[in-house]
């Protein structure tokens, strides 16, 4: 299996690692390491199709001027490119509530990295099983 | 993909001062990702919508920076806070020139 | 002998119901839309969520353009009302003349004849839309295709191709559809196959499609060389595919994983 991987990889795009998501999650944070909290991503368990998965991210934030979400980033660890989205908010946003369909490559962990107008981090993140996968199909 | 595309939006047309309204975007974009092939090995060209931004008589309230992850014909719900009568503008721009744009007018009392 | 013979009609009863039992009938039919997502069905129920609305709103700008020689739209004949064609989904296929029509062939057949005009190309956009906005006057409507003398024939050959074994793993569409719909392919649910939501967004396709597209998937699937686009036999089966589905709602533009 691995053989045949090493074989069609000139032909078929790698998939994000592990490792690649957490680098594409420490270029957006710098030095500063997200904290568990706040961010309760939803995701499907199941996904029928992996080319449109309804998501959902909202950050437990007030909205204030004083305190609130700047930014929402949503990385795939099973994708081809890690990024997916980027969302800006603000003050005149009211709810760090975000919906939208993203695609998925394989069974994997999604992440949402927040921004917080404090230059805090916080993280969540939903796995999900993807029975047919997006991005990578010969047509 | 063509320069343009349809576009629609979902959102009320009255709001409350301090009221925070919902908003649904969707736009027509196959969003080619670059990572498919044809039958012969030849990568298809990455083609994507790769900005979103909505502005309330001028001012950006949202932004969306968009990546091949996202799928075709992509949806976005958000909110924004009503805080004056005007007009919400919203705009995409993507790969190839592409760029599309509709406005709704929103009556805040 | 004599004893069989009396009890003939026992036996052609039993085998009959045995038949028919393989094949969910009435309200033991169900659409795939049941076998959805929630997400998924959502998606297809709200139409600003709906990617095939696209396609509707094409299909009526296509609707009022003018087009071909003779420069007429559809809607000079039609009508412009966006409910003009209602209920006309629900009919086809049907015979026109002596040739057995779809939606999409009668739409070519007006083209060529009212406006004057080239053919759209099967699954060419500018078909798909006109489809999809006839379709959707016909959501929420019950199909209603019947057997008549006039399309018996042809009926009878598309049950015929529903039944037979196909292609390098030859299965025939009856025993995954009719006879083990509800149980699991590849982890999942097999639908009966009815077409109640065509045309309609495909996941998979990322893109609006007909059910002869599908159909040709269907056939790639067991191995076997699909039947090409607009041939009598994907009519023939369509006209089948409909006629089983009688009385079930329509759904276009449905979306489907």
């Amino acid at each position: 299996m691995a053989m045949g991987a090493v074989g069609l990889a000139p032909l078929f795009a790698t998939h994000a690692t592990e490792d690649e998501a957490l680098a594409a999650m420490k270029a957006l944070m710098g030095t500063v390491a997200p904290r568990a909290g706040k961010v309760t991503l939803e995701l499907p368990p199941l996904v029928e199709n992996g080319n449109l998965v309804a998501i959902k991210v909202s950050v437990d934030s007030p909205m204030t001027a004083a305190d609130h979400v700047k930014a929402i980033h949503l990385i795939a660890e099973g994708n081809p490119q890690p990024n997916i989205v980027s969302f800006f908010l603000g003050v005149r946003a009211g709810r760090a509530d975000i919906g939208t369909r993203i695609r998925l490559a394989n069974s994997q962990r999604v992440w949402a990295i927040a921004q917080m107008s404090d230059g805090t981090f916080w993280s969540g993140h939903a796995d999900t099983l993807v029975t047919l996968a997006a991005c990578t199909e010969v047509i | 993909m063509s320069k343009t595309s349809r576009t629609l939006v979902t959102m009320p047309k009255v709001a409350a001062k301090g009221e925070v309204v919902a908003i649904r975007v969707i736009v027509q974009h196959d969003m080619e990702s670059g990572f498919r092939h044809t039958q012969q090995g030849e990568r298809i060209p990455r083609d994507i919508i790769r900005e979103f931004v909505c502005t309330y008589n001028g001012q950006e309230v949202f932004r969306a920076d968009l990546h091949p992850g996202v799928g075709a014909n992509p949806v976005i719900n958000f909110f924004t806070v009503a805080t004056e009568t005007g007009s919400l503008e919203f705009k995409w721009v993507g790969d190839n020139g592409y760029t599309s744009s509709v406005t709704s007018q929103l009556t805040v009392s | 002998m004599h004893n069989l013979a009396r009890f003939s009609w026992l036996w052609s009863t039993a085998l009959f119901a045995i038949c028919a039992w393989a094949d969910p009938v009435g309200s033991a039919r169900q659409s795939s839309y049941a076998l959805m997502s929630p997400e998924n069905r959502a998606m297809q129920d709200d139409p600003s969520q709906n990617p095939a609305t696209f396609w509707v709103l094409d299909g009526e700008s296509l609707w009022q353009t003018a087009s071909g020689k003779r420069q007429i739209a559809c809607a000079t004949c039609h009508g412009t009302e966006a409910t003009s064609m209602k209920g006309v989904a629900a009919s086809f296929p049907k015979f026109v003349g002596s040739a057995l029509l779809n939606l999409s062939d009668q739409i070519n057949v007006c083209r060529q004849t009212r406006q004057e005009g080239e053919p759209y190309a099967p699954e060419s956009k500018p078909l798909l839309a006109l489809t999809s906005y006839i379709g959707q006057q016909s959501k929420g409507l019950p199909i209603a295709i019947e057997r008549t003398p006039v399309n018996a024939l042809a009926l009878e050959a598309g049950r015929t191709l529903f039944y037979e074994r196909l292609g390098q793993l030859n299965l025939s569409c009856a025993q995954c559809h009719a006879e083990r719909s509800g149980q699991k392919l590849g982890g999942n649910p097999i639908p009966q196959g009815h077409p109640t939501a065509y045309p309609l967004y495909r996941l998979e396709w990322q893109s609006v499609g007909s059910l002869q597209r599908r159909l040709r998937n269907c056939m790639t699937g067991v191995r076997a060389e699909p039947f090409a686009l607009g041939s009598k036999e994907l009519v023939e089966l369509e006209l089948f595919l409909m006629w089983r589905a009688r009385g079930m709602l329509m759904e276009t533009p449905g979306v489907r994983p």
